[in-house]
């Protein structure tokens, strides 16, 4: 299962039912394509770094959706493209990034854990570890 | 890959962190405080793009990212650091080339 990231960029003048009506339609396109939508956010209005189709404002949606297909991405991307609405997208998979941190917040548990039980740190972590884990043993 | 060509100094994720403990280089008599990865002592795992007021920190004045022999940033967090402020000045969150 893929998870990804869509972050896209909607004209400041558009009115928020068709903001909302959009979503609706990708959310039905992401399930007729085999995935899931999973979260919404809307920042709201925020000022623009540079300029966009002579925008200098817009209104940012987050999207999360997970699905088995690549073909999903395309079709989202597609309808990103074609619609009027959106000035510009960005679509990041993050299931790697999310099992990364996923293991690094167990690995620091572990660690707070042992320490806690243990009292000293053990003798000889790994050259990775150690890198990482420099700054906590200075405190213990 | 691991070890010390010539006299070059250790990186700044591997010099001792916390205390600001004086260098004193050869001529010039002046005190450095020693550099420390921000990332690595607040254990900061996420280095997101969406979190602009994080990057924000770590870009200059004109919009480019601060290199880390300045920042003191250590290089694997270097990595996701400037990987994050491309993505996020591709999404307009961040300026490619900022006016003053």
């Amino acid at each position: 299962m893929r998870v990804y990231e869509e972050l896209f960029i909607v004209k400041p003048d558009a009115p928020e039912e068709e903001v909302d009506g959009f979503i609706e339609s990708l959310r039905s396109s992401i399930s007729s394509a085999g995935g899931t939508l999973d979260k919404v956010e809307k920042w709201g209005k925020r000022k623009l770094a540079y300029r966009v189709e002579r925008y200098h404002e817009g209104a940012y949606v987050l999207l999360q959706f997970s699905s088995d297909k690549a073909d999903t991405v395309k079709e989202i991307e597609r309808r990103l493209r074609v619609s009027d609405l959106v000035i510009k997208f960005l679509t990041v998979r993050i299931d790697h990034t999310l099992k990364r941190l996923e293991k690094r917040k167990k690995q620091r548990e572990k660690r707070a854990q042992r320490r806690a039980v243990a009292g000293p740190a053990p003798a000889q972590p790994s050259v990775a570890q150690q890198m990482l884990g420099e700054s906590a043993e200075k405190e213990a | 890959m691991t070890e010390q060509r010539g006299g070059r100094p250790v990186s700044a994720s591997q010099r001792p962190t916390g205390t600001d403990k004086a260098v004193v280089t050869q001529k010039k008599q002046y005190f450095r405080r020693k550099k420390v990865c921000r990332f690595c002592v607040e254990k900061i795992d996420d280095i997101n793009y969406k979190d602009v007021r994080m990057l924000n920190a770590f870009i200059a004045e004109r919009g480019k990212i601060i290199p880390r022999r300045i920042s003191g940033v250590c290089a694997p967090h270097q990595r996701r650091l400037s990987d994050a402020i491309k993505k996020a000045r591709n999404i307009a969150l961040l300026p490619f080339a900022a006016s003053i």
